[in-house]
């Protein structure tokens, strides 16, 4: 008996060295192109169909010449982008009939879960859609491919894409993200809302003391909410904010916070909790039930709120609920510096692992670049990075009104943006839910402004020497 | 008389009672059911309200139909359909048989793996799925539909606990009876207790069809092609927290997911009656 | 000196359940443990680094304590209620009344629809500010100034609520163990001129102690398990008021890319669960009885 539990034993740590070993293809941070480790994935790209290529390096790509590719993608979306980004691969696929896709599209929920298991056992799809917040740890991670030999070829082509935007996908001197799309910080209002309360329209000159008399006014003219916002829900409100004082969050080690003041972050959660005491922002409670019922209900677009901070797609999105909402530039901090930047809306990123990486990039810039593909798109994920993209989709006439003011924002924020911040360092969502902690302690009377400040850096800063 | 009436008002009481309790339970089903008859524009405009301020049946319904990316709803209805009726029916036969031996045969490590089992339901899935993932990859199965219904195909540990109990609850004079009687021990399981553990095995299998009909987390991470998805992974890809919701396709298609699994259970929950319990055997 | 008389045929029984168990659990298992030691981030090589992780949640990490605190408030609330309130239901349903099947069919909807988003709108639009229960509560002239499910003191009372509403499947494994009790020892009761308190105490409790025993395990399983309730009502909120350990567990795994970490919490919440059930098991003796006599 005791024998047969040796062999069992043996039989089953024989199993998880396998797997771990397996489990590891995708790391090894820095080596480049070989990651000698992925054996097992190697032998599964095959699944492809036997489609798989073994191009040569150099290669012209997307030349049409080519063998036949399997190019895997995922992406995460809705019902609307599932269906279109469909039929941009089909119409890819009719362009360059060497080259098919193995889509995976997935829904917001769980979309990360999967790449990460995908990364963790060396199978990550060859083209990923990529958020802001995950970009660097998988970057840091040896994950993603360096993208820049393909913008410094031509294969990318980046011209006209702003060269800070750009830069927001450059991680430790490689380019592992292809950006998209950009977004700005806005604030969205509700006209009918303000004209009720008998207030004048902000311009984009208007300061933070303005908004709390907007708040005020709307309050007590309306007895409605002056803005209903989450402004700690992560830390981007808080960041423009931080910027204006002119400083930045993080540390250009990104091993801590950037601002070394408390008072800069203890009057940020001062500000919003006498704004909420005051009941003229929503407060933790109210705020909570706002989000249960998605963008499309929310107090603004349903004239209950006169404002919101969003990105610059707010009012395209809500169009069909309500086609009258408005946007300018967030308030301004008076004797402050330009806080705006153009942040990156989402990315396509090429795994480390990938053998079809020339295609992979051929595809992103027709993605990009080409007026066929964003007749498809339509703007759908943001305002296209490519200024002649977006002067091609207003001249076509198809655009709605909102989404012209989408892409007119992202010119008018340009003026207003000071320094493009470096992207973000690893542990972004552990630091933001700490944000989000301290603030609310503070909200709920539980702790001081200057307390929950110093926690908030002790914190984030355990979080970010852990993490970089 | 006297004793007639106050059974009748007993009556009145228990149905008024069971009637309000019933009401308490169904809201958010007859709420999604309204939902999703609701308008997208004014889906969200009274919460509360059972009545479409605008109904749009029509376009939710067609709408959800169409499904993603060019596969439609129905295809995922056919996949949950498949994968919950071979996973239902294979996880209750191996959970009956592992049951049987646990309870009633006397064997080598029955306690061991008995604690095997209580061991497995101990486990957040959430660090599991990494691990079977790369086990899944291994052997080629990533993207099967074999990844959806082999999990179940083994047995699960909650129907080997709950039939372990209720086996326990039988006399073993039956058992012994009925091997003098000539039978061995498929024989006796399948004759003599399954009969009697009916109400049991019918649970197990109304359980076992809810689960695998919703079973969400490792399907998502295990499955690629959207043509193979089931029902709960589709439904997933309907929304986007940033952008524009069909919330009326949603709904319109969740009503459709959940109208199975009631289905089945009210076929199935008539079997739940008295009569075939041990009386005639016991004597 | 034992015989094991029915080795062969057990073994063949058990074999499916077997192969899935060596497959699907027990190399998950042992790699997951041994993610444990390490530093493992999802995307990294993973490097042996000992105790750490399990010296980081007991030493470093006060939300390991939130979350610990709440799934214990959670299970050691929710269990008996739940129980209880399914018990009450299952024998009231096991009458003879009409409409019974419309009834358990309505009992059980709520565990159908578990976590899906039409119940986390519903749920938290009545417990809201604006919501039936807050009216309900302003007409007994208690006034809130927060909704209950937006109240760190209360929010954990709305998830336990839910878990007590979704009582279905308990009572079902209630109801379908009341059918299995032989109408023939009520019978001889009756004859014996015994009162419904001396048959309910003497004859159904002791009959349904194996599922009372089954039910109490499981949903003590589970209920430290519990992820679904606070990950779509409260998303652990407000103030970690409802964290729970494992939905703090699935945050580091896949949100803060802290996969090792979270395999060592995994192991601790395992080795809890473990130690009630096993002191449940051993308790089983004096008050579970079973018709084939006590285990060994």
């Amino acid at each position: 008996m005791k024998k047969n539990w040796k062999r069992l034993t043996a039989i089953t740590m024989a199993g998880i060295m396998a797997c771990t070993a397996a489990g590891c293809g995708s790391g090894s941070s820095g080596e480049s192109q070989s990651t000698g480790a992925a054996g097992g994935t190697q032998a599964q790209t095959t699944a492809a169909g036997g489609a798989e290529t073994t191009q040569a390096a150099a290669g012209a790509p997307s030349s049409g010449s080519g063998e036949n590719v399997t190019i895997k993608i995922t992406w995460w979306g809705g019902q609307g982008r599932h269906d279109y980004t469909q039929k941009l691969l089909d119409a890819y696929t009719e362009l360059h009939p060497n080259v098919t896709f193995e889509a995976m599209p997935a829904g917001w929920d769980g979309y990360f879960e999967k790449l990460s298991t995908q990364a963790a056992s060396g199978s990550m799809p060859d083209i990923v859609q990529m958020d802001y917040l995950y970009i660097t740890t998988y970057a840091k991670n040896g994950s993603l491919a360096d993208l820049q030999p393909y913008m410094d070829n031509g294969t990318i082509d980046v011209s006209n894409v702003d060269p800070n935007l750009l830069n927001t996908g450059k991680i430790d001197g490689k380019m592992v993200g292809a950006v998209l799309s950009t977004s700005a910080l806005v604030t969205g209002y509700n006209p009918s809302v303000l004209a009720e309360a008998n207030y004048a329209e902000p311009g984009t000159d208007w300061t933070w003391d303005d908004f709390k008399t907007m708040c005020q006014t709307v309050k007590d003219k309306t007895g409605k909410l002056g803005t209903a916002v989450g402004p700690v829900d992560d830390t981007n409100i808080f960041h423009y904010w931080v910027r204006e004082h002119g400083e930045s969050l993080f540390s250009e080690d990104k091993k801590s916070l950037g601002y070394k003041d408390d008072a800069i972050c203890a009057d940020y959660f001062d500000m919003w909790k006498e704004l909420m005491d005051g009941g003229m922002a929503a407060n933790p409670d109210e705020y909570a039930q706002i989000q249960t019922l998605g963008q499309e209900a929310g107090p603004v677009v349903t004239g209950d709120a006169a404002s919101i901070f969003e990105w610059n797609n707010y009012t395209s999105k809500v169009a069909a609920v309500n086609d009258t909402l408005k946007m300018t530039t967030p308030p301004m901090l008076e004797g402050g510096s330009k806080g705006l930047w153009l942040k990156p809306g989402m990315f396509f990123s090429v795994a480390e692992t990938s053998k079809v990486k020339d295609e992979a990039a051929a595809f992103i810039d027709w993605f990009i670049n080409s007026e066929e593909a964003n007749d498809i798109i339509m703007a759908e994920r943001g305002t296209p990075v490519s200024s002649k993209i977006r002067e091609y989709l207003v001249g076509t006439g198809t655009m709605s009104a909102q989404q012209q003011d989408m892409f007119d924002y992202v010119d008018a924020a340009a003026e207003l943006s000071g320094s493009t911040p470096a992207p973000d360092p690893v542990g972004m969502s552990e630091v933001n839910e700490a944000f989000k902690n301290a603030a609310y302690s503070v909200f709920y009377g539980q702790a001081t402004s200057a307390e929950a400040a110093a926690a908030f850096r002790a914190e984030a800063d355990a979080i970010l020497a852990r993490n970089n | 008389m006297g004793m007639h009436a106050k059974r009748n008002l007993n009556s009145v009481i228990f149905h008024v009672g069971a009637c309000l309790l019933g009401l308490l339970m169904i809201y958010p089903l007859v709420w999604l059911l309204a939902s999703s008859f609701k308008s997208n524009a004014t889906m969200f405009h009274n919460t509360y309200s059972l009545i479409p301020e605008e109904w749009d049946i029509a376009t939710n319904f067609k709408s959800g139909f169409e499904g993603i990316g060019g596969v439609k709803f129905i295809t995922f209805f056919i996949n949950s359909t498949i994968v919950t009726i071979v996973g239902m029916v294979g996880c209750v036969g191996t959970s009956l048989l592992a049951a049987y031996a646990f309870s009633r045969l006397d064997f080598k490590f029955s306690n061991f793996w008995f604690g095997c089992v209580m061991m497995t339901m101990m486990i957040p899935a959430q660090v599991m799925v990494v691990p079977q993932y790369i086990i899944l990859k291994k052997v080629g199965l990533i993207d099967t539909r074999a990844a959806l219904v082999l999990p179940w195909f083994f047995g699960g540990a909650f129907f080997i606990f709950l039939m372990v109990q209720f086996f326990r609850g039988i006399p073993k004079e039956l058992d012994e009876a009925a091997a003098i009687d000539g039978c061995n021990k498929f024989q006796i399981l399948f004759k003599i207790l399954v009969p009697i553990v009916r109400p049991s095995i019918i649970t197990s299998s109304i359980f076992a069809f809810y689960w695998i009909w919703q079973d969400f987390f490792q399907p998502l991470i295990f499955m690629n092609s959207t043509r193979k998805f089931t029902i709960p992974l589709a439904l997933n890809m309907y929304l986007d927290p940033n952008s524009y919701n069909n919330y009326g396709g949603l709904f319109a298609m969740s009503v459709i997911s959940v109208l199975p699994i009631i289905i089945f259970f009210i076929i199935f929950q008539r079997y739940l009656v008295d009569g075939i319990a041990m009386d005639g055997i016991k004597g | 000196m034992k015989l094991y008389k029915d080795n062969k045929v057990a073994y063949v029984l058990l074999a499916p359940w077997l192969i899935g168990f060596f497959g699907m659990w027990l190399i998950p298992m042992f790699i997951s443990i041994y993610y444990s030691f390490t530093d493992f981030n999802l995307l990294n090589t993973p490097s042996f680094i000992g105790l750490a992780n399990y010296m980081r949640a007991f030493t470093q990490d006060k939300m390991f304590y939130q979350a610990m605190k709440v799934t214990f408030s959670y299970v050691l609330i929710l269990v008996p209620l739940r129980l209880a309130f399914a018990l009450f239901v299952a024998m009231l349903l096991n009458k003879k009344h009409k409409c019974l099947g419309l009834y358990r069919t309505l009992y059980y909807v709520p565990s159908i629809i578990g976590g899906s988003i039409a119940v986390s709108v519903v749920w938290k639009q009545i417990f809201g500010n604006k919501g039936v229960v807050m009216s309900i509560l302003e007409v007994f002239g208690i006034h809130q100034k927060m909704s209950l499910v937006g109240n760190p003191k209360t929010a954990l009372w709305v998830i336990v609520l839910m878990g007590v509403w979704q009582f279905g499947s308990s009572m079902l494994i209630f109801l379908s163990a009341l059918k299995q009790i032989p109408g023939s020892l009520y019978e001889s009761a009756k004859v014996d001129g015994a009162n419904g308190w001396v048959t309910f105490s003497r004859i159904t409790i002791p009959m349904l102690t194996p599922t009372i025993f089954f039910n109490l395990i499981l949903q003590i399983i589970n209920g430290f398990r519990v992820f679904t309730e606070s990950y779509v009502i409260t998303d652990g909120g407000p103030l970690d008021s409802t964290l729970s350990y494992v939905l703090y567990l699935y945050r580091r795994a896949f949100n803060y890319f802290d996969m090792g970490y979270s395999c060592a919490l995994a192991w601790i919440l395992v080795a809890v669960i473990a130690v009630f059930t096993v002191v449940l098991f051993k308790t089983q003796n004096n008050w579970v009885y079973y018709e084939t006599g006590g285990d060994e």
